[in-house]
């Protein structure tokens, strides 16, 4: 070693010159292959951005349907290929607007999406039948999703979008009126039988690491827990067996962060294709090849945003959206750079589509399938991930799998912890943040626009139109359909043909939420200091 | 002085899932000395009960979204109402600069954005607190 050891951002000792030696076990047809075979590690597909460049995707949305849908629409209109609906908190609780719980949250940090209206108006007009959505949920949404593309003639069946619903994410929120991890991964894994007989293009879960892996989390820790949590919903279906697996798994889909490491973030997201392709047809046995295709949304880390200089993030979103394309990623989400200041301003918006844009065009980068293949330290990297990832695999499975292991209190005691050791790290300049705790000013040197969202009307606004809309439905039906619901989330049938006709007589989200969680009971999280 | 002798009521008044920041300013505040109750997610109403209950000295308050304007007075009307207007607040995250006049004016003692060093945030509690105790 001629230099002082270096790490990678979780803590791979990274040599001063990476050389042959360091690949001479790598076997090309074995580790490697070419894309679209497997074992995926350089692309789950043949041609990747020379056929198809990346969806870019931003996740957005807020105060009121009619004014997110106007968002969507200018999104769309600047060159998104992609939807990204994120609903607000009460959303996520699992509330109707007009709950009092929710006084104060409408319409902040997403929309409100109540009822099948909601999600109507959020549409109108957006060629769904043409583009992906995304939907930040967990099922009864993309049921009223569902019923709105029939009620448009779109063939479901031709349908193509994702629901979020993933344990991982969904836990970090700490939110009340949750169910416990099984009542969560039992309506999961509901929801992904039933699309896969309904909608058969949709990809019915995304498992998600972005979240944990904000809140401080490594590279292959972050690896670690989305294939944990994966394995998990298989488990889960492989012990009911209602529908072969290979049509279980086929359209799962996955999303991860894109931190700081360039090259770190870059090997990580070639060895989640290897790993994936390894659980797929090493563990289960799983032969259709597409099931093994491990598809990534990947977003620009929120958390490595300052509100110091904020133009500043601009080039480290650049840097990590970079990442995430020479990662080989399907879909990506370049954040707003003022993201830590405000809500992004339609010009941080642009930039972020932007950003997207100059890389796929103007880089070159997309010219040829996984540039990085084959250099000594890219894939040197990339094993050392692969490796550290299964030892944390194997650690949560020791533990009972990922939903014991956050009903047993695990998962939360370490995000609870890794923020605190991230900021430690942060206050003592391990992690070295330029314009905060490195080259900072005493003053802020300059200011940037800022979008000031006024949601205060929202909640009078959603209220009333669940009033209005509750007082048209067909009393009869909806009870009827609300009754068959309770029923079948008491029993072990599969609730979501029960939601799908529920929500199309007119429940609404918080209806659907409250008869999920009533069977379990609401999970008190474990966090605390 | 004894920080031990000094209570903060740490929460998120509203149901916003970004609790990070309000756990790591949280820890930093015990590391320091202070006795800190750590509330998590908790309604205006909540708070000011909370915060009467435990007879706290501060309260710090964490909000990543734009509802800390309706938030914030909530739990103002309802410190006063318990007799507890006199609690040092605090409110961090993404504050609008432009509101900063306003909350001050509602009596919240001192805001702090993303970023802030937990030194400084330490220091402006001692500093605050100091006549509190003896």
């Amino acid at each position: 070693m001629q230099t002082e050891q270096h790490f990678s951002a979780s803590g791979i000792p990274i040599k001063d010159i990476y050389t042959p030696e360091d690949t001479k076990d790598l076997d090309y047809d074995k580790d490697l292959g070419i894309a679209g075979e497997p074992p995926f590690t350089r692309g789950p597909y043949t041609t990747m951005y020379r056929g198809q460049v990346w969806t870019i995707r931003r996740l957005s949305g807020f105060n009121t349907p009619e004014e997110s849908n106007k968002l969507y629409r200018q999104e769309y209109e600047l060159g998104q290929t992609g939807f990204s609906v994120a609903p607000d908190i009460t959303t996520s609780v699992g509330v109707d607007a007009d709950d009092p719980m929710v006084e104060y949250e409408i319409g902040h940090s997403g929309l409100p999406l109540n009822s099948i209206e909601d999600v109507e108006t959020a549409f109108e007009g957006l060629p769904i039948d043409k583009v992906s959505t995304y939907l930040a949920e967990r099922g009864p949404i993309t049921a009223m999703y569902f019923a709105v593309a029939e009620k448009r003639g779109i063939d479901l069946k031709q349908l193509r979008g994702t629901t979020a619903g993933c344990m991982l994410s969904w836990a970090c929120l700490n939110i009340p009126l949750q169910p416990p991890p099984r009542g969560y991964l039992r309506y999961g894994v509901d929801f992904i039988e039933w699309c896969s007989e309904v909608a058969p293009r949709w990809n019915p879960i995304n498992h998600d690491s972005y979240n944990p892996r904000d809140l401080g989390l490594n590279a292959f820790e972050e690896l670690g827990l989305l294939f944990a949590a994966a394995i998990d919903f298989i488990e889960e279906e492989k012990r009911r067996g209602r529908v072969p697996l290979d049509r279980f798994v086929r359209r799962f889909s996955f999303n991860t962060a894109a931190h700081n490491d360039f090259f770190e973030e870059i090997a990580k997201i070639r060895a989640a294709r290897r790993i994936w392709y390894k659980i797929v047809t090493d563990r289960y046995g799983i032969q259709d090849p597409n099931c093994a295709k491990f598809r990534v949304h990947v977003q620009s880390s929120g958390s490595t945003h300052t509100a110091q200089e904020p133009y500043n993030n601009l080039i480290r979103i650049a840097y990590q959206t970079l990442a995430a394309v020479l990662g080989g990623a399907q879909s990506i989400h370049a954040n707003g750079y003022d993201e830590a200041v405000c809500l992004p301003t339609d010009q941080s918006m642009l930039l972020s589509i932007r950003t997207e844009q100059i890389a796929a065009l103007e880089t070159g980068v997309t010219n040829t399938i996984d540039p990085l293949g084959g250099s000594y330290y890219v894939e040197s990297l990339t094993n050392e991930l692969e490796e550290r990832t299964w030892e944390y695999i194997k650690m949560i499975e020791d533990m009972g799998g990922m939903a014991q292991a956050m009903q047993d209190g695990w998962y939360h005691r370490l995000l609870r912890e890794k923020p605190i050791e991230r900021q430690q790290k942060v206050d003592s300049g391990e992690i070295p943040i330029v314009g905060v705790n490195t080259f900072r000013f005493e003053k802020e040197p300059y200011k940037v626009p800022i979008f000031k969202p006024d949601p205060a009307t929202s909640r009078e606004i959603q209220a009333e139109k669940l009033r209005k809309f509750r007082e048209k439905r067909d009393k009869a039906k909806h009870a009827e359909a609300m009754k068959r619901l309770v029923e079948a989330c008491n029993s072990d049938e599969n609730v979501y043909p029960y939601v799908f006709e529920a929500v199309k007589v007119g429940a609404t989200f918080g209806e659907v939420s409250k008869a999920q969680v009533d069977v379990y009971g609401e999970w008190p999280y474990p966090i605390g200091l | 002085m004894d920080e031990s002798k000094i209570k903060i009521l740490m929460v998120k008044a509203g149901l916003e899932g970004h609790w990070a920041g309000l756990i790591v300013v949280s820890n930093a505040m015990r590391d320091a000395g202070f006795e800190v109750i750590y509330g998590g997610n908790m309604t205006p109403a909540e708070v000011a009960a909370t915060a009467a209950q435990e007879d706290v000295n501060v309260v710090g308050i964490s909000s990543l979204t734009a509802n800390y304007m309706l938030t914030v007075p909530a739990v103002i009307r309802g410190l006063k109402e318990r007799g507890k207007g006199d609690v040092l607040l605090l409110l961090g995250g993404t504050i609008y600069e432009d509101d900063f006049d306003a909350l001050k004016k509602m009596g919240v003692a001192g805001i702090f954005t993303p970023g802030t060093p937990m030194e400084e945030i330490i220091n402006f509690v001692r500093e605050k607190t100091s006549a509190m105790v003896k």
